[in-house]
């Protein structure tokens, strides 16, 4: 699979994200660090032990890291769920399987490149 | 700048991943140091200070996050000569305003564009760059002015000294003594309208008051019993000092000179008009002469017989009569100048804990002349020495002739070692807490300095307390002239240590 496609199956925005990394090399190498991020699942541990605090700083993470890379799907879901944590809220769990099925997309996808 | 001979810059935020994006981006430009949270951004800044040439900085961190980065960068002023950088995902204007109202300088929005990061701090660091050099630039005008200035009082008062057979230390007793009394005084009352400015010009004055003495026969300045035609003509150094000084014809215009006339002429008139030469009274005496003559009546007097004896004939109008408010002032400041004036002559123990090295210096009689400066040094090593305590860092001074140590602040309390330590190349706690061989590389530095490289760096491990630390090692060997003034000599060394928990 190459980038445009991969781009495509994510829900994600190649042709900017392109202009703003410059070169497929440079995507391709901070696409395939992204399995890497903990933030993820620093989000479902911390909602798991109610720790507000942390779940809004990993949510956080998770929404910079999708926005920089260009995956507009799961940086939408993402911002979403910050919002609700930054006001102190863990009422989230309506929007939890949607992140995790997109996240879940996109290490699919990445593992396919 | 570091070795690499870029430009070093700290990134700080949390996400590996948006460091790593952009380190990417900027290390092809610059040197780039990446820090997880505000603490480890605070300790980079610690050990590297001034030399990041900008900081990019997230908001949202565990542990500290950019607002307290932000705070601590202005407490201890460092967010004056390092630009910060936002680089938070938080968009929403409350989160921007506060961090420029913290001292930021840009936001980089995200997501992250390769070229506008680049843009954004290279001209951050050009910005920053002509600002450093314009406030170098006046600094050392300032300066300069400032060291001319007094380096020629200092040598013209010098003189005057020289002929009245005084100690040398005269004018800056009369310094020292204005100063108090002035500092005093605004406190009191704001009758006078002295700026800080003014009082730095009537202090830096008050070495001429005497200036007139050139003019008249040493033979007769020194003689033990002059008539009365003599006491005359030796009062009349009020009237050669102003005479001298306005025929100095290219500074008319500096504040510094006409506050020096009206102390030379008006430098023994008394509050009851029965002084010399013009017999003003009251506030008449422009407020800059009844200081000095008050801070004169004492030195002479204090020389006479003692302190305590001088004090009780000025209060009492033995000498003359003088401003009730500045005898005032001058009941309350007594103490303080006896405990500075004996801290102000040779031999005397300095007030700022003067290093042997100042001491000895000192001690030379030449030295009148450059007292000040060392006065200077002094205050800058206690203001260091603050500003270390405040950021963590270990200080300690080393002496060579003999070997001695001392730790300053509470550094010997956090390493677990002596205060003051008689050998400290060969004592059992240093050794525990440096290690041998660290202790044998850290002599060997020391010895290969030169007057030329005098300072040196060093990593290595320590032990304090039972925990194990990174610790960067800065040395700086200080030289001193020795008296064929030729020659110098290593005397000593500062050493810094940084600690890092690891």
């Amino acid at each position: 699979m190459d980038l445009k496609t991969f781009y495509c199956e994510i829900g994600g925005n190649y042709e900017e994200t392109f202009k703003r990394f410059m070169t497929d090399e440079r995507i391709l190498k901070f696409v395939r660090k992204f399995p890497l991020d903990g933030s993820f699942a620093l989000l479902k541990t911390s909602l798991a032990e109610k720790k507000v605090e942390d779940a809004f700083r990993a949510a956080h993470t998770l929404k910079g890291v999708a926005q920089n890379l260009g995956f507009d799907r799961l940086f939408v879901t993402a911002e979403k769920v910050t919002n609700i944590l930054r006001g102190g809220s863990l009422e989230v769990d309506a929007l939890m399987p949607e992140l995790e099925e997109l996240y879940n997309l996109t290490i699919t996808a990445i593992n396919n490149l | 700048m570091p070795k690499s001979g870029k430009q070093r810059i700290l990134v700080v935020d949390d996400s590996e991943m948006n460091r790593e994006i952009l380190t990417d981006i900027l290390e092809e430009d610059f040197e780039v140091i990446e820090a997880r949270d505000g603490v480890e951004a605070v300790n980079y800044m610690r050990s590297f200070g001034e030399e990041f040439a900008v900081v990019l900085l997230d908001i949202v961190m565990p542990r500290m996050d950019g607002f307290n980065v932000l705070e601590i960068m202005n407490a201890y002023k460092w967010i004056q000569s390092i630009p910060v950088i936002m680089i938070s995902a938080e968009n929403s204007s409350s989160y921007m305003v506060r961090a420029y109202e913290l001292g930021a300088v840009d936001y980089i929005q995200r997501p992250f564009d390769a070229t506008v990061v680049r843009r954004r701090v290279l001209n951050t660091i050009m910005l920053y760059a002509k600002q450093r050099k314009l406030v170098g630039l006046v600094e050392e005008s300032i300066y300069e002015k400032e060291k001319e200035q007094s380096l020629l009082i200092n040598i013209l008062s010098h003189i005057v000294e020289f002929r009245n057979g005084e100690s040398g230390l005269h004018a800056l007793h009369i310094q020292t003594m204005t100063d108090i009394i002035l500092q005093d005084l605004v406190r009191y009352t704001d009758k006078y309208k002295l700026s800080a400015k003014d009082l730095t010009l009537i202090t830096t004055a008050a070495a001429l008051h005497d200036i007139g003495k050139i003019a008249i026969d040493d033979a007769l300045l020194n003689k033990s019993n002059p008539s009365q035609q003599e006491k005359d003509e030796i009062k009349k150094h009020t009237l050669y000092g102003e005479e001298m000084l306005s025929k100095i014809n290219a500074y008319q215009s500096e504040p510094l000179l006409n506050i020096a006339k009206e102390i030379c002429r008006h430098h023994h008139e008394r509050y009851d008009g029965k002084g010399y030469p013009d017999g003003l009274s009251g506030d008449d005496i422009p407020i800059s002469a009844q200081v000095v003559s008050i801070a004169v009546v004492y030195e002479y007097l204090a020389k006479e017989y003692n302190h305590d004896k001088a004090v009780d004939m000025i209060l009492n109008g033995d000498y003359g009569s003088f401003n009730p408010l500045l005898l005032k002032v001058f009941m309350r400041v007594s103490d303080k100048i006896r405990s500075e004036l004996h801290l102000n002559s040779a031999g005397g123990k300095s007030r700022y804990d003067v290093s042997r090295i100042s001491r000895e210096v000192i001690a030379h009689k030449e030295l009148g002349v450059s007292r000040r400066m060392f006065d200077m040094v002094e205050q800058e090593r206690v203001k260091y020495r603050f500003i270390a305590s405040l950021s963590g860092e270990l200080l300690a001074e080393i002496y060579f002739d003999p070997v001695t140590m001392e730790f300053i602040g509470d550094s010997a309390e956090k390493l677990g070692v002596d205060r003051h330590i008689a050998d400290p190349l060969n004592d059992e706690k240093i050794k525990a807490c440096l290690g041998e061989n660290n202790l044998a590389a850290f002599k060997e530095k020391l010895l290969a300095a030169t007057k030329e490289e005098p300072s040196f760096d060093m990593d290595c491990e320590i032990k304090a307390g039972g925990k194990n630390y990174m610790c960067k090692l800065s040395a700086l060997v200080l030289y001193a002239y020795n008296e064929d003034k030729r020659k110098s000599a290593a005397e000593g060394a500062i050493v810094r240590a940084v600690l890092k928990e690891g």
